[in-house]
């Protein structure tokens, strides 16, 4: 029973992490329609910076927040000079820039920072909290709060501010938004932007835990967009359930499906993908879409 | 007074060009009805003079000029505009709604008063102000549009359809109340509506619209009495 624990809040922590990268994904999905493929890129190239920072001699802590706003920037940026001119484009050609933008930030980090493996600070002490027979690392218990905290951000913004309350009524009417006086175009910038940050925090909680390189984030990208189709790419809550449904998933398929193991871990988000899909296309929180023939 | 004035405005979608050169003008307080038929440019040239499509020829609203301005900026200009099909926001709750409409005022303004001010007008919508707004019947949609319109205490609202999808009991109740607004806020206000009674019932003046044209213009009386009216929108001969 301790040792199901202990995988439990194993998978909790790895859960958290791919929570936060599917909810970058939601944020744009929800205000732009579209399915960022270069959600993981953004996220490494922003930990290089946070690590380009601490290398630099800045106290981890400020260099986190120093990272988030020039993430917040460059997200807003990315938006305004590269999603503006396909706005409204058929999706083929929105995938095919978000597919673009994945290889150039991609290139982009191997050109500025190499291809090698870099180490990256993990601002959490070592050590463990021991409870009831089981030990959490504070690692895990510091990705479960920086999680918790950035979520419970959102949260507030979305339901208890103005500029919430008109980015909500973006994503549901744009149209109806623009004759309320709400600057649409800036909003979506916003938007971006937040997506930007919310999976930056993803980037530099991840990689302590892996090592920082240019394709570090491959892997979580694939468990965000599990945890997105979970949940259902239109709604927030839902990504962050999916994250942690998925992250104990694939937790304890590995430590007790014997042919999975570690090696097969990773095709564990792959049958979520295919299983929603197949059974619940919405996903377990988002809305289907019914149109009249 | 004349508050808004119209000078031969031409608009469309793409190469189809709708609207030929509308000129009109609607005096400070005033109701003004625009009747015509289906594809008249009826919902065309309020949407260009809330600038969701572009347009051209010139738009002044209390002399201020607002030809070729975006809907956002309209908006914070005094424009309201309710258009057809509502545009409700739909997941969000009556409440949200209403406060959106108020979105352009500035910070500090007094929306808890206007909130109960639109109460005092639309007394089913505050027994619903959790409630998702896309649970509401059409009427109360209706209403919701108009409460949300009225929240950013507009120079110049905007109508298009409100009978539309309604009964007859619920329309003549919302223009009551268009009514009852216009009197005690003097907003100005423009309503295209197929239902020309109603229409001409609480309009001072009213434009006919055929083919992107203005036809006929005169006082609401006048246009009752038009014989040509009467045969095309009223459905008898005077």
């Amino acid at each position: 029973m301790a040792g199901f624990l202990q995988q439990l809040v194993q998978g909790l922590g790895a859960g958290a992490i791919y929570a936060s990268l599917a909810l970058a994904l939601v944020l744009i999905y929800q205000f732009t329609g579209i399915v960022n493929f270069a959600q993981g890129e953004l996220a490494m190239f922003s930990t290089y910076i946070a690590w380009q920072l601490t290398a630099a001699g800045l106290p981890f802590w400020l260099a986190l927040v120093t990272t988030l706003a020039v993430s917040f920037a460059g997200g807003m940026l990315i938006e305004r000079v590269i999603i503006r001119p396909v706005e409204g484009a058929p999706e083929l050609t929105l995938v095919i820039v978000t597919v673009g933008l994945f290889i150039f930030v991609n290139a982009a980090a191997g050109w500025i920072w190499t291809f090698l493996i870099k180490d990256f600070p993990n601002p959490f002490p070592a050590g463990a909290l021991e409870a009831g027979g089981i030990s959490v690392s504070f690692s895990t218990l510091g990705v479960l709060a920086v999680v918790g905290v950035v979520m419970g951000l959102l949260y507030v913004l979305f339901r208890h501010t103005k500029i919430g309350l008109g980015m909500r009524a973006v994503a549901t009417n744009p149209e109806s938004a623009r004759l309320v006086g709400i600057r649409v175009g800036w909003t979506l910038a916003l938007g971006w932007g937040l997506a930007s940050t919310v999976g930056a925090v993803s980037g530099v909680l991840v990689a302590p835990l892996l090592f920082l390189e240019p394709n570090m984030m491959g892997g979580v990208l694939i468990y965000a967009f599990a945890a997105a189709t979970l949940g259902g790419f239109d709604s927030p809550m839902g990504a962050v359930a999916g994250g942690l449904i998925v992250g104990v998933a694939e937790t304890l398929a590995g430590a007790y499906v014997g042919f999975i193991g570690s090696d097969l871990k990773v095709g564990v988000p792959l049958v979520i993908i295919l299983g929603v899909l197949l059974l619940r296309p919405q996903g377990l929180f988002g809305r289907a879409v019914v149109e009249r023939a | 007074m004349t508050d808004l004035v119209v000078e031969e405005l031409t608009a469309g979608y793409g190469d189809a060009r709708v609207l030929h050169g509308v000129s009109l003008t609607v005096g400070q307080g005033e109701i003004c009805a625009i009747l015509g038929p289906n594809g008249a440019g009826k919902t065309t040239l309020l949407r260009a003079l809330s600038g969701m499509i572009r347009a051209r020829g010139t738009v002044t609203l209390g002399g201020a000029d607002l030809t070729g301005r975006s809907p956002d900026t309209l908006a914070r200009q005094g424009i309201a505009h309710v258009p057809e099909g509502r545009g409700t926001f739909m997941p969000l709750t009556v409440e949200e709604n209403l406060r959106l409409g108020a979105y352009v005022r500035r910070r500090g303004a007094d929306v808890e008063a206007d909130l109960d001010r639109i109460h005092t007008y639309f007394p089913v919508l505050k027994t619903r102000l959790k409630q998702a707004a896309g649970s509401l019947s059409g009427g109360e949609q209706q209403m919701l549009a108009i409460g949300r319109a009225l929240m950013s205490r507009p120079r110049l609202l905007l109508l298009d359809e409100p009978s539309l999808g309604l009964a007859p009991l619920v329309t003549r109740e919302l223009f009551r109340i268009v009514q009852a607004i216009n009197a005690e806020e003097r907003t100005t206000v423009v309503v295209v509506e197929q239902n020309a009674h109603l229409a001409l019932g609480i309009a001072q003046q009213a434009h006919v619209l055929e083919t992107g044209r203005i036809v006929l213009s005169g006082t609401a009386e006048e246009i009752r009495a038009d014989e040509q009216v009467a045969q095309s929108y009223l459905g008898y001969r005077v």
